[in-house]
């Protein structure tokens, strides 16, 4: 009896503490005088970094648009709540919770972290008749599907690496002749290297055999023994935080020095990448979704710069790209709500698919696959330890170095 | 052929570190009878001490990592007199998951005192190389091996020299008679927990400063510490060592033969093979995969 009792115990300490099970009370949904949204982050597990900077973003778009009195539906003005459950970083998860979401009542959703689970989401979203705002799930295929309920503010995957490709052949001196694409094995990193490879093509660098490594691994010194025979003269990562950092630390312990440098799609611009990479972080090129530097404003957050400054002040760190697309992805709805003067999710649905408007993320429309048809990308490169946008040059804060990172 | 030789090399090198992280693991294991899955948060917990030890103290972790394994010593310690030892009698499933719902706490009290930021211990050495011509020697993989093959000496030293690593051994072989001969189980059970904790705190010192790690990487390090004492085998202080070094140099291999997804299929394939020709592992001895303790 007692040793049952104490294994039930710890258990049930443990399961509180994880986040597992039920994940928190339900709440009814929206109330006369709120407008709920679900969102599904990750909290807990291999994606909890970019799921809190994701959560920063949602929470200070409640914030902002509380503090300006609320969001005007028809003659009303409602508060925004959002509701947050954990996905514990796991697709199925994400898409059980907003299963959960709509027995609850709640049909407008913000989106997880990463494409994976915004993927996995989608599909619920669309049986369901909910609506979502993507704020993270990059990858083509979401939009290849035919959904007609899921709206991404941010560039498909398909942009990230071939930005750092347009902006090496538009800037670099002396251009470099070989890239070799270093790639994680998951769905948005694939895509991603796919976009890099064709506009490296279309540029006419010769392209190396892309290599390919585990998602999630910290290991990729075989991909980068075998690059350091070919001495390729670019090295472009598709890769997470954890393989980018890899990449790093290892071609520098295995003395792997491409001529021109380094780029990598999603870690540079997350502040972790210099914080655990130091000097080794000098002058890699990286693409981001959002930049300082973008122009536009919108009445809930102002200018990039102020949703930067409004970030820093409440969180104390500065602004990541994953924060701002999370927060435009709030207000993408907000606005939508506005717009269509009901919290119904079929009116707001439409609002969403005819919305069109300026704001500190950029300009936000959608085409009828979803995605947001105005959205730049840019490209980043680390400078004196901080990532200053460098692409398209009109939105540059400094000049391009090149050739970039040495080892 | 240099290609071959840097993969080599470096793969020997990686399983160091990998027979370090698991040591404790094999040993609890083949000792207590007991799979600690929490194994790999004590892996975390002992990188975060020695990385609260540098950036407040700027003590370098080839020091630090002594002070996480006392830290970790007395933590395990206390667990396994306080926590695993009320189930210590029950069937093996009971302590599996009681591990794993210590596992849990541990894992999501480390995400709310640390944050899920990424972390890495910054040193002047561990980036560093020797170059042999085209061969490079990472030295941080190189002390970190070193540490491990020193830490599987003295492990060897103390269960065949001591007292303390014969009880050790006496109680892993058979508890009721430890028991009858003057053996204190408890104590000992304790002492061993305590030890392979304190091992799992030098491995952490060691994976934080030659890599990156936040409290979502312990399932991995559990992960491969369960590989691991499989392949090597239960009962033989060298078995860590041998798994590790054997999985270190299969990825190696692998990555620089194959595409690089199939690392860890071909490893996982090399494990299957050993055990249909060696059901107890490379070095283990069959008595302490199959016993059932009284």
């Amino acid at each position: 009896m007692r040793l049952s009792t104490l294994v039930v115990i710890t258990s049930a300490c443990a399961l509180a503490l994880s986040g597992c099970g039920s994940k928190g009370s339900a709440q009814s949904a929206a109330g006369s005088d709120t407008l709920t949204l679900g969102a599904a982050v990750s909290l807990t597990g291999q994606l909890a970094r970019e799921g809190a900077l994701t959560k920063e973003g949602y929470e200070l778009c409640q914030t902002k648009v509380n503090a300006a009195g609320g969001v005007p539906v028809g003659d009303k003005k409602l508060k925004l709540a959002i509701q947050y459950q954990d996905d514990t970083s796991k697709p199925d998860t994400a898409a059980q919770l907003v299963e959960q979401f709509n027995d609850k009542g709640v049909k407008l959703i913000l989106s997880s972290y990463g494409s994976a689970n915004s993927e996995a989401q989608a599909a619920v979203i669309e049986r369901n008749g909910q609506v979502m705002a993507d704020s993270a799930g990059a990858d083509n295929k979401i939009f290849e599907k035919g959904y007609r309920r899921t709206f991404a503010v941010l560039s498909p995957a398909t942009e990230y690496l071939a930005s750092i490709v347009k902006s090496i052949a538009e800037l670099a001196q002396p251009k470099p002749r070989t890239i070799a694409f270093v790639s994680a094995d998951d769905g948005f990193s694939k895509t991603a290297t796919e976009g890099g490879i064709a506009e490296a093509t279309k540029q006419g660098f010769t392209v190396l055999p892309a290599q390919y490594v585990p998602n999630g691994t910290s290991d990729v010194s075989s991909a980068l023994t075998k690059l350091k025979g070919q001495h390729p003269d670019v090295i472009v990562g598709s890769v997470h935080l954890v393989e980018g950092i890899a990449i790093m630390k290892q071609a520098h312990e295995l003395g792997v020095t491409p001529s021109g440098g380094f780029g990598e799609s999603v870690a540079p611009p997350t502040p972790d990448f210099v914080k655990t990479l130091g000097g080794q972080a000098e002058n890699v090129l990286g693409s981001s979704q959002w930049t300082e530097t973008v122009k536009g404003k919108d009445k809930y957050f102002g200018t990039a710069q102020q949703y930067s400054d409004d970030i820093q002040a409440k969180y104390g760190h500065r602004t990541d790209y994953h924060n701002a697309e999370a927060t435009a992805a709030c207000l993408a709805l907000v606005l939508a709500a506005e717009k269509a003067g009901s919290t119904d999710p079929n009116k707001v649905r439409d609002a969403l698919a005819g919305l069109d408007t300026d704001s500190f993320f950029g300009r936000i429309k959608f085409d009828p696959s979803g995605k947001n048809v105005y959205k730049p990308m840019s490209v980043i490169q680390i400078q004196d330890g901080k990532a200053v946008t460098v692409w398209p040059t009109e939105a540059a804060e400094a000049k391009f170095v090149w050739p970039g990172a040495k080892q | 052929m240099t290609a071959f030789v840097q993969a080599t090399l470096y793969g020997l090198l990686q399983g160091g570190l990998l027979a370090l992280v698991a040591v404790g693991f094999s040993m609890v294991w083949g000792v207590m009878n007991v799979i600690n899955v929490a194994q790999g948060a004590f892996v975390v917990l002992g990188a975060y001490i020695a990385f609260a030890l540098n950036s407040t103290l700027g003590l370098d972790p080839l020091l630090g990592m002594f002070v996480a394994a006392a830290v970790l010593f007395l933590f395990g310690y206390a667990v396994q007199r306080g926590l695993i030892n009320l189930v210590i009698n029950a069937p093996i499933y009971l302590t599996l998951l009681l591990t794993f719902g210590l596992d849990l706490m541990l894992v999501q009290g480390m995400n709310i005192a640390f944050t899920a930021d990424f972390r890495s211990i910054p040193t002047s050495w561990a980036g560093k190389s020797l170059a042999l011509g085209d061969i490079r020697i990472p030295l941080g993989r190189l002390i970190a091996f070193g540490v491990a093959v020193a830490v599987t000496l003295l492990l060897v030293a103390m269960v065949t020299r001591t007292r303390t690593g014969l009880s050790i051994m006496a109680t892993g072989m058979d508890r009721g008679a430890a028991r009858l001969m003057g053996i204190r189980a408890r104590h000992v059970y304790a002492l061993t927990f305590g030890l392979a904790a304190a091992l799992a705190g030098l491995a952490g010192a060691m994976v934080g400063t030659v890599g990156t790690f936040n409290p979502a990487a312990a399932a991995g390090y559990t992960l491969l510490s369960f590989v691991i004492a499989v392949l090597g085998g239960l009962g033989n202080m060298y078995g860590a060592l041998v798994g590790g070094l054997v999985i270190g140099l299969v990825e190696a291999w692998a990555g620089q033969y194959l595409p690089g997804t199939w690392v860890n299929a071909f490893a996982f394939l090399v494990l299957i093979l050993v055990l249909l020709f060696r059901p107890s592992g490379l070095v283990g001895r069959p008595f302490y995969a199959s016993r059932v303790e009284v």
